[in-house]
C-alpha cells in the first residue's frame, strides 16, 4: 500500500508545489518508487518543477476516457524513480471535477503500486480539493508564516473538519443537525466545525463516537515555508498547539524551510532546486523535513473510497 | 475535540501541570497572551472579536487565580475537593520564599483592567456632575471627591492602584495643605490619582487643583 502525501494550504504562494516537487525529488534519490500527481485542477505547473516541459498525457485524459487506466497517464521525469501525472494540459472546466469522476480518480489513486504518492493540491477550499486532501490520514498543510495564508490554512482546516463531519451524515440527518445547531446558537452565531461538535455530542451520540475515533486516526502535518531570519521559529509549534487546543485536531509540526532567494532562482531556470543549489539553508531544512516526515508516517490506510 | 474553552479548568487554559510553581504559572501566562494577544500571528483571523475578549478575560482570571496561593487552594478544592489535604501536606514540606510582594495586582494592560477602564469611561461620559466639574475653572479637594464618589471607587482602590499613601489621599481630598507634600509631588499625586479614575485630560486638571490651592494661600 502506498503512502499518500496531499499537500494541501488554503493560500496560493504558499509552496504547495514546491514542496510536492522536493520531497518526490528526495524521496526518488532515496530509492523510492515516488509518483507525483498535479490535483491543483485548472491552476497545474507541477509539471514545470520536475523538468517535464512538454507533457505528452495529462490527468484530463483519464478524466474523458482517452485513456483507460489512470496508469497509462504516467509519465517518467528525467529523475530516476520519479513519476508524474501532469495537469498541463488538462481541459479548461477540469476545476469543476464533477464528484463521480472523483472517485473514480480516488479509487485508482489507491490501486496504484508506488511506494509514496504526492498529491499536489490547489488552493482554496473547494470540495475537490478538501476530498483529495482527506483521501489520506497523512495530510500535509503549508502556509508560511503571514497573517493572510494562516487565516487560509485555518479556513482549510475547519473547511475539512465540517466536510469530515458531513461524511458521517445522511442527507437527512445534516439538515436536522443543521436545525439543532440553529436551536442551540442562534442564527447570528458563526457556525464553526467547533461549536458544531458539542451539539453532534448532545444530539446524535453514536454519530459523535464515530467522529471522534475517525479524527484520532487522522495525522496531517503543519510546514512553515518561507521562514525568514526575523520570523518567530516556535511559530508553527504553536500554531499545532492553538489548532489541537482549540479544533481539537492533532497537526503535528513537521518543520521550517528557510526563505532562500535561489528558489525563485530555480524555478526561473525550471530546473529542481535541490539539485541546483544542494547546499543552501532551505535545501536543507528539506532533507530534514523529509527524514522526519518519513519516520513519523506510519502505516496508512486510502479512506472510505475503496 | 470538543472541549470550550471557556469550559476548560484554569490548568488547562494555561496548559501546566496541577503542581505548578509560581514561575511555571507566569510564564504559562505569558505563553498563552503572546498567543491570544489581537495581534499574534497564531490567533489572528481565528476568533471574532467577541470570541477573543472572553478568551483573555478568562485567562487574566486564570492567572490571578493560580498565582494567589489563597485562592489558588480554594480553587483546587473546588476542582478536586479530595486532592485538597494532599496538596496541603505536600506544600508543607516545600521550603518557600517570604511573600515581599503583593503578586496579585493586576498589570496596567491586561484585558480585564482595560474593560474596567471602558467601564469608567462611560460613567464618566454619561454623569453630569463630573461633566460640570471638569469643565470648571477651580478644582478643589471636594471636586475630586465627588467625582470619586460619582464614579463609585473606594479610595483604598487608588491608592493600591497609585501606590500613594492613603492619609495624602484623604489630605488631597479635603485640601489640608500644610500636611500636603511640596507642590511638585503634589501634582504627580493628583495626576496619578485622576488618571486612575480615567479622568482626562488629567495634567490640565491637576494644574488647576494646584492653582486652586496656591490661590488659597
Amino acid at each position: 500500500m502506498a503512502h499518500i502525501w496531499p499537500i494541501g494550504g488554503g493560500k496560493g504562494g504558499s509552496g504547495k508545489s514546491f514542496l510536492a516537487s522536493s520531497l518526490g525529488r528526495l524521496l526518488a534519490k532515496s530509492g523510492k518508487q515516488t509518483l507525483l500527481i498535479d490535483l491543483d485542477l485548472g491552476a497545474a505547473n507541477l509539471h514545470t518543477m520536475v523538468d517535464v516541459p512538454y507533457p505528452e498525457k495529462c490527468f484530463s485524459d483519464f478524466v474523458t476516457k482517452k485513456i483507460p487506466n489512470l496508469e497509462n497517464a504516467i509519465l517518467e521525469t528525467p529523475f530516476p524513480n520519479l513519476f508524474l501525472i501532469s495537469g498541463a494540459h488538462d481541459s479548461l472546466d477540469i476545476a469543476n471535477l464533477p464528484y463521480e469522476q472523483k472517485i473514480k480518480t480516488l479509487q485508482a489513486i489507491g490501486k496504484l503500486k508506488y511506494d509514496y504518492i504526492i498529491l499536489d493540491l490547489g488552493a482554496g477550499t473547494a470540495f475537490n480539493t478538501i476530498d483529495f486532501f482527506l483521501a489520506s490520514h497523512n495530510g500535509i498543510f503549508i502556509t508560511t508564516p503571514e497573517p493572510t495564508s494562516i487565516e487560509n490554512v485555518y479556513r482549510l482546516m475547519r473547511a475539512i473538519y465540517l466536510r469530515r463531519i458531513r461524511h458521517f451524515f445522511s442527507a437527512n440527518d445534516f439538515k436536522a443537525l443543521g436545525r439543532k445547531v440553529k436551536e442551540h446558537l442562534g442564527d447570528d452565531s458563526r457556525h464553526q466545525p467547533e461549536n458544531i461538535v458539542p451539539i453532534i455530542k448532545k444530539e446524535f451520540p453514536e454519530k459523535y463516537a464515530l467522529i471522534k475515533k475517525d479524527f484520532n486516526a487522522f495525522c496531517f502535518k503543519l510546514v512553515l515555508n518561507q521562514v525568514r531570519k526575523q520570523d518567530n521559529a516556535a511559530l508553527g509549534e504553536q500554531i499545532c498547539k492553538f489548532i489541537k487546543k482549540h479544533l481539537g485536531i492533532n497537526v503535528d509540526f513537521a518543520g521550517n524551510i528557510s526563505y532562500d532567494e535561489h528558489v525563485h532562482d530555480a524555478i526561473c531556470q525550471r530546473v529542481c532546486f535541490l539539485d541546483r543549489y544542494p547546499h543552501t539553508r532551505a535545501a536543507n531544512d528539506l532533507r530534514v523535513l523529509n527524514r522526519t516526515m518519513s519516520n513519523a508516517f506510519g502505516e496508512q490506510m486510502m479512506l472510505n473510497y475503496l | 475535540m470538543e472541549k470550550d474553552f471557556d469550559r476548560m479548568n484554569y490548568y488547562e487554559m494555561l496548559d501546566i501541570e496541577r503542581n505548578a510553581t509560581a514561575a511555571q504559572i507566569r510564564a504559562a501566562y505569558n505563553a498563552a497572551l503572546q498567543m491570544y494577544q489581537p495581534d499574534s500571528m497564531v490567533s489572528y483571523s481565528f476568533f471574532s472579536r467577541d470570541e477573543r475578549e472572553k478568551i483573555l478575560t478568562l485567562l487574566d482570571k486564570a492567572y490571578f487565580t493560580l498565582i494567589n496561593e489563597a485562592q489558588r487552594t480554594r480553587y483546587d478544592g473546588e476542582l478536586d475537593p479530595s486532592a485538597i489535604s494532599e496538596s496541603g501536606e505536600k506544600s508543607a514540606a516545600v521550603k518557600k520564599p517570604v511573600n515581599i510582594f503583593e503578586i496579585n495586582r493586576q498589570q496596567l494592560n491586561s484585558p480585564a483592567r482595560k474593560i474596567q477602564n471602558a467601564e469608567l469611561k462611560a460613567k464618566i461620559a454619561q454623569n453630569p456632575l463630573i461633566q460640570e466639574i471638569m469643565a470648571r475653572q477651580e478644582i478643589s479637594g471636594a471636586d475630586l471627591k465627588a467625582m470619586r464618589t460619582g464614579l463609585g471607587v473606594a479610595i483604598e482602590k487608588i491608592q493600591q492602584e497609585t501606590k500613594i499613601r492613603l492619609d495624602y489621599l484623604h489630605d488631597i481630598e479635603e485640601g489640608k495643605t500644610d500636611k500636603l507634600p511640596a507642590a511638585v509631588f503634589l501634582k504627580g499625586f493628583v495626576r496619578a490619582y485622576l488618571k486612575s479614575l480615567c479622568i482626562e485630560p488629567a495634567d490640565a486638571i491637576s494644574v488647576r487643583y494646584i492653582d486652586a490651592l496656591q490661590r488659597k494661600n
